[in-house]
């Protein structure tokens, strides 16, 4: 799949700009945050061709932008990012993508690395029996309608009141894994079903669990209040909303369509919007907020699940093992906040998909105990490459990227291009020879997700550093992996 | 190209097909997300329940989503293959058709989440109707 391509310039390091009006329609600049050679192969795959498309919405403020882990998705281009005017801009479920706050949660331990190779196995062998991952319709919690509907309005918050977990953790979730969620009317049935049996699954695709060493330290000051330490084990998990998300994101990009698509003139039929305050939109909006808390609830309840083997497996309790959550933070959402646009502060929906938010220092909305630092960015490699912590910079304010940074490495190859590659692999020998143990009960998922299927994961994180949007602080790489 | 057929995106995966009305582009729009989920030769045998798809939308794309998300939720919430289709009416908004079911044997290959309208348009073309499907993978 390729387009023509664009002539982008370099305006700064590693900011690459298409200038409004170099083609039809478009009233906003383009720009990719990117290297030479994450620029081409955006060009290649036609993922450039749906940064300009959203350079052609109406009423963009700022740029359409992207990050250096942009690769082709739907609508929007993974890794893309779109803000309204809050008072009277747009919405589109096709800037938030179907997995709505699909994200990464991350713990720290005191747990030395070492410790981890005796019960490496036991431990993930205990994920897959407990924690219910890739097709299987078998569910660890069954919510009847008040339990779920409780979930939706509270999110982790619920977890933590009524299942497992602690107060605690709040804090340390991107808007304190809840936000405002009262008009339960505006979910429909199908996506009520699908979500009641899929609380607390993992999912398939590129959602994992990892136990990770943290290698190298970047940044000590940072390290040390994220409570990062060199050797020692840390935990990520990937997964978002599951079959809920998904069922809220088809069900309003139909209702979008039935009301407006006729008035539109869109590139890209995925792009279908509404008004921030038509009936439509804001039903859109708080069912949004409902599946970004139905995610909060999965990662919290995955977190106490996986807490509750290693706590078995390693024979003691987490505050022993010095368990504690990092950050957990959405990739896939929409959220109002406010940013400074032309020197004042203005009232915004910024959409990110594949984006990370990425406050700087002082930022009210950082927990306290890292605002000397900025927010911790979450950047998953591989199964077979390091994964980065970032932090949110003060210098990000210039590029004008409402303070977003990347949120992955990025796929590089189909999932049928990566199976082939694979074929005569043995994926999970592969990965024990670089020492990592991988579980999974699919080997044709483990396959579509080799090493090579993404980009250079260095190369992603070099770039977000060289463009000032984040800063490096620690960098961890895989001893386990449980995958969908 | 083939009446239907899977490709790759970056990140998902898609189906492609063809006909020269609407029976036969529905038709192997089922054929190929057949293909997707269940490979080749799925495992075959005497059914004998069928439900019944009705939908009335605003163009083709619009009634092939919905199409391809009742399938979808038949694969997965209950585990059911289409293995037939009988159209009792296809046009340009509307779908009526008697879905039969295979029996419950195993779950589709892949986790096919949503139908996207990502640059979904039928065209015509010397009398061939075409398109082809993103899907959220």
């Amino acid at each position: 799949m390729s387009s023509a391509p664009r002539r982008f310039e370099e305006v700064a390091a590693g900011r690459w700009r298409l200038a409004r009006g170099a083609e039809r329609g478009m009233d906003a600049d383009a720009e990719v945050f990117a290297s030479p050679a994450i620029l081409q192969a955006a060009q290649d795959d036609a993922s450039i061709e749906q940064v300009v498309n959203v350079a052609c919405l109406p009423g963009l403020v700022g740029s359409s932008l992207a990050m250096p882990d942009i690769h082709y998705g739907y609508g929007f281009c993974i890794g893309g990012v779109a803000a309204f005017a809050a008072a009277a801009g747009i919405v589109l479920p096709g800037g938030v993508g179907y997995d709505i706050n699909c994200g990464v949660r991350l713990l720290a331990s005191s747990i030395p690395a070492v410790e981890l190779g005796p019960v490496r196995e036991r431990i993930g062998h205990g994920i897959l029996q407990r924690i219910p991952t890739g097709l299987t319709p078998r569910a660890n919690y069954k919510l009847n309608k008040k339990e779920f509907q409780r979930v939706l309005a509270n999110g982790a918050r619920e977890i933590v009141r009524n299942f497992a977990g602690e107060a605690g953790d709040l804090e340390f979730i991107e808007a304190d894994g809840c936000l405002p969620f009262d008009q339960p009317g505006v979910i429909g049935p199908k996506a009520c079903e699908r979500g009641s049996s899929q609380l607390g699954t993992l999912g398939s695709g590129n959602h994992f669990i990892e136990l990770q060493e943290v290698v190298e330290i970047y940044d000590p000051a940072a390290a040390r209040l994220f409570g990062l330490e060199t050797g020692r084990i840390a935990v990520m998990i990937h997964t978002g909303s599951r079959g809920f998300g998904h069922q809220v994101a088809s069900d309003y990009i139909e209702t979008f369509r039935k009301r407006n698509l006729a008035r539109l003139k869109l590139r890209d039929p995925q792009l279908v919007h509404a008004a921030i305050h038509s009936a439509e939109g804001r039903n859109y909006l708080q069912a949004l907020n409902a599946a970004s808390n139905f995610a909060w609830a999965n990662r919290q309840l995955l977190q106490e699940d996986v807490l509750a083997i290693l706590e078995e497996a390693l024979g003691a309790g987490r505050d022993k093992l010095g368990l504690r959550l990092v950050y957990d933070q959405a990739h896939n959402i929409a959220k109002f906040e406010s940013h400074e646009v032309g020197g004042r502060p203005t009232d915004l929906l910024v959409h990110r998909k594949g984006a990370t938010r990425a406050l700087p220092p002082g930022h009210a909305d950082i927990p306290a105990k890292y605002r000397a630092a900025g927010q911790p960015v979450l950047i998953p490699g591989s199964m077979g490459s390091s994964s980065y912590v970032l932090r949110g910079t003060a210098s990000a304010a210039s590029a004008g990227t409402f303070f977003t940074s990347a949120h992955g490495a990025g796929r590089r190859l189909s999932r049928h291009q990566a199976v082939k590659l694979a074929a005569q692999t043995d994926v999970r020998e592969r990965m024990e020879k670089r020492g990592v143990l991988v579980c999974s009960l699919s080997s044709q998922g483990l396959k579509e997700e080799i090493p090579e299927a993404y980009k250079d994961i260095d190369d992603v994180v070099r770039v977000t550093v060289a463009s000032g949007i984040s800063e490096k602080v620690a960098r961890l790489r895989p001893l386990l992996v449980v995958k969908g | 190209m083939r009446n239907y057929e899977t490709f790759s995106t970056t990140a998902d995966s898609g189906i492609r097909f063809q006909g020269g009305d609407f029976r036969e582009l529905y038709g192997n729009a089922l054929r190929a997300l057949n293909l997707l989920l269940f490979g080749r030769n799925p495992r075959r045998g005497a059914g004998g329940e069928a439900v019944t798809f009705r939908f009335r939308g605003d163009g083709p794309e619009n009634v092939l989503v919905n199409f391809l998300a009742a399938v979808l939720e038949l694969a997965y919430r209950d585990g059911r293959r289409v293995s037939a289709v009988d159209f009792r009416h296809a046009g340009r908004r509307r779908l009526e058709a008697r879905l039969q079911l295979a029996p419950r044997r195993g779950s589709p290959r892949v986790e096919v989440k949503s139908v996207t309208y990502h640059n979904l348009r039928v065209s015509e073309k010397n009398g061939v109707l075409r398109a082809a499907v993103v899907l959220d993978v």
